[in-house]
């Protein structure tokens, strides 16, 4: 795991604000992007009309109602995502870990995919509600499991997290199975999507996503204990236990509000903590604001090229993450080994 | 650098002290490898009709009636038999890439294999139908696409990581990013495409051994048992987990290049695997541990019981499908998980000193 040590713990301090800035900005442009690309593209004037304005023509409505909820969700969920995947992976001290590794996504497909078979819901707030159960039930039973007969290791939770994404996804395949008719306009929620999301259902979850913003920056320098092992420390006088569980509150209540608003977007929580890394090193303060920053930026470019890909039709924007997410993972691996 | 030499010269006394771990461990194997041909009989005599277990062993010896012997010899047998060929394949190339990444949730998924192979069915199927979905050459050579589609993958990522190839966390990262790849141009490939396509590579995605024939059986069997063999040389070989690549080289064992050719021989037994049974992946990734929990950290032990748990698995899964879900074909991949994940959460969570 120290393969990649050359990176300093602190960087250089002059440098952050510069990073920060250039994201920011960066994020910034991708928002206004997502609002003026698409089947239709339009000028920044009639982006202002709509925004500002209350005309009602065509491209009003359009990006009103369609656009700028997308502008709004992509980037939080991606935030989101990205805080999250910093999180786990120091929890579970893997890198290749992620918020599926604990089992979330899986957990709320398979609570979607129950609610549609058993009780025929399809409403979007039915689905969405389902999606944030389903993810809250597996992070309890995930860590109830994990926390038995004295456990709660590193290792513990990240295969009670994986044996639960395997099991809650064999029932998810089993119950499309048999269920194929019904469940078919079920697959495209289980890939993720920003489209057709209302801001209503934002500001539902805006409370979850609060909360778990907020417990992650408190949970910021704690952190930073829990990457060397157990015994440093609590030497080091850190309440390993309290911060271990305090996490995986902070993960379920990120991922729990991500899923309820864009179903289960891939690859995100996996890339974002490495970018974070090269970016701004190895302290938690540092790497959990530009995970978000990144995340944001991530997600809504991932949602941009959606629209372009197999165009006119929408792709899958979990498909689209993963694409640019290995791109990503690429250069930052080249670039590290020079 | 001179921690792991001598963490190295400590261990030989402690494994000498060991002997009654290691009678455990070998009862365990044993107990494994009858618990596998049970399931194995139990899966020749389950299905749609009722063989009794004494007839299946009658035919097994070459007697038997006509009809018993058409619905072991032709229809049961072959799938059963390629079910534990490839259910313990990709648990041994799952054992190999935890130990030698010394990443518990390094699996043949993570590689690159599974992905790059299903990438491989998909074009199969996209360039070879004619305007009315038929295939324009036989299913049989579908097969052969999932292998230079897993050859294709493996390549790939051993040609991004370079120089950097042995660095296994590297190596797992270019694996991550590729499948991902695959997996999303796979979803474009389905989206866009006709229905039929998408059920039949659906299919071959999660996995599944039905209409399997005795051809399929050899050539799986002929590949794999070479391929098994390295694979349990290269566990005795398998230097202590804390042995880093400098003091590795002090005891006179190239580490990267020993990492290398670990990492081909895993592709290679998940290659050869799913081209015939599909992405059953999630076994690579639970047997192992499933091994651990149970047999210990020795490594033969811990590649045989891995195997065998594999094997175990994969025809459970078929055998379930077969009972459960008659007239509908579920594939045996979809629900390796439930099988296999009750059972691994009870040794997990079980008061045990292996857990770690």
């Amino acid at each position: 795991m120290n393969s990649s040590a050359p990176i300093a713990l602190t960087p250089a301090v002059n440098r952050l604000p510069l990073i920060y800035a250039g994201l920011a900005l960066l994020l910034g442009l991708a928002v206004l992007g997502s609002l003026m690309l698409g089947y239709t593209i339009y000028t920044p004037g009639e982006l202002w009309n709509a925004l500002a304005g209350s005309g009602t023509s065509e491209a009003d409505t359009v990006i009103r109602e369609y656009r700028l909820p997308r502008a709004v969700v992509a980037p939080l969920v991606g935030a989101a995502l990205g805080v999250a995947g910093v999180i786990v992976q120091t929890l579970s001290r893997n890198r290749i870990a992620s918020p599926d590794t604990l089992g979330l996504n899986a957990g709320a497909s398979l609570a979607v995919v129950g609610a549609s078979a058993a009780f025929g819901t399809s409403s979007l707030f039915g689905l969405s509600f389902a999606a944030a159960s389903g993810a809250f039930l597996t992070s309890v039973l995930v860590f109830a499991l994990a926390a038995t007969a004295g456990g709660l290791s590193p290792l513990r939770i990240v295969l009670v997290g994986v044996t639960f994404a395997g099991l809650m996804n064999a029932m998810v395949e089993v119950i499309l199975t048999v269920n194929e008719a019904e469940l078919q306009q079920l697959l495209f929620w289980l890939s993720g999507a920003f489209v057709d999301r209302p801001l209503s259902l934002v500001t539902r979850n805006l409370p979850l996503l609060a909360l778990g913003g907020l417990l992650a920056a408190m949970l910021a320098r704690p952190l930073d204990a829990l990457q060397t092992d157990d015994a440093t420390a609590q030497s080091l006088g850190a309440p390993v236990r309290v911060i271990r569980i305090a996490s995986f509150v902070a993960v379920a209540l990120l991922t729990g509000a991500s899923v309820a608003m864009a179903g289960p977007v891939g690859f995100i929580g996996l890339v974002v903590p490495h970018a974070a890394r090269a970016l701004v090193g190895s302290r938690h303060t540092e790497k959990l604001a530009a995970a978000a920053l990144v995340g944001a930026l991530y997600a809504t470019a991932a949602d941009i090229l959606a629209r372009f890909v197999i165009y006119p039709t929408e792709a899958p924007v979990g498909a689209i993450t993963a694409v640019v997410g290995a791109g990503l993972l690429l250069v930052l691996l080249r670039r590290r080994a020079a | 650098m001179t921690g792991g030499v001598a963490k190295l010269s400590q261990r030989a006394p402690v494994l000498g002290g060991l002997g009654r771990d290691r009678a455990r461990a070998v009862t365990i194997v044993l107990l494994l490898l009858v618990v596998m041909l049970l399931v194995l009989l139990g899966s020749a005599a389950f299905g749609s009709t009722w063989v009794p277990l004494e007839k299946v062993i009658a035919v097994l010896t070459g007697g038997g009636e006509r009809m018993e012997r058409l619905v072991v010899l032709q229809l049961r047998l072959p799938r059963v038999l390629l079910a534990a060929l490839a259910g313990g394949a990709i648990a041994v190339s799952g054992f190999l890439l935890q130990k030698v990444t010394r990443n518990d949730l390094a699996s043949p998924s993570v590689l690159g294999v599974v992905d790059g192979a299903a990438l491989g069915v998909v074009i199969f199927l996209a360039l070879l139908s004619n305007e009315s979905n038929a295939l324009i050459v036989g299913i049989g050579w579908q097969p052969l696409a999932a292998a230079l589609g897993a050859c294709a993958a493996v390549a790939l990522v051993f040609a991004l990581s370079g120089r950097q190839a042995s660095s296994a966390l590297r190596l797992l990262l270019f694996g991550i990013a590729v499948a991902a790849a695959a997996k999303s141009v796979i979803m474009v490939l389905l989206l866009t495409g006709p229905i039929y396509r998408t059920t039949q590579a659906a299919r071959w995605i999660a996995g599944a051994v039905n209409e399997t024939n005795w051809g399929e059986v050899q050539l799986t069997a002929l590949l794999l048992v070479p391929a098994l063999v390295l694979a349990l040389i290269a566990a005795t070989r398998l230097p202590p987990s804390d042995l880093d690549d400098v003091s590795a080289r002090s005891v006179g064992l190239n580490l990267p290049v020993f990492r290398l050719v670990v990492f081909a021989l895993a592709a290679a037994l998940t290659a050869i695997s799913v081209a015939f049974a599909g992405g059953v992946s999630f076994i690579g990734l639970l047997a192992p541990h499933m091994a651990r929990l149970l047999v210990g950290r020795s490594a033969i032990a811990g590649i045989l019981a891995s195997a065998l748990c594999g094997a175990v698995i994969l025809m459970g899964a078929d055998l379930v499908v077969r009972v459960l879900f008659a007239p509908t074909e579920v594939p045996a991949g979809t629900i390796t998980a439930v099988i296999g994940a009750p059972y691994f959460l009870y040794l997990l969570l079980r008061k045990d000193r292996l857990n770690g």
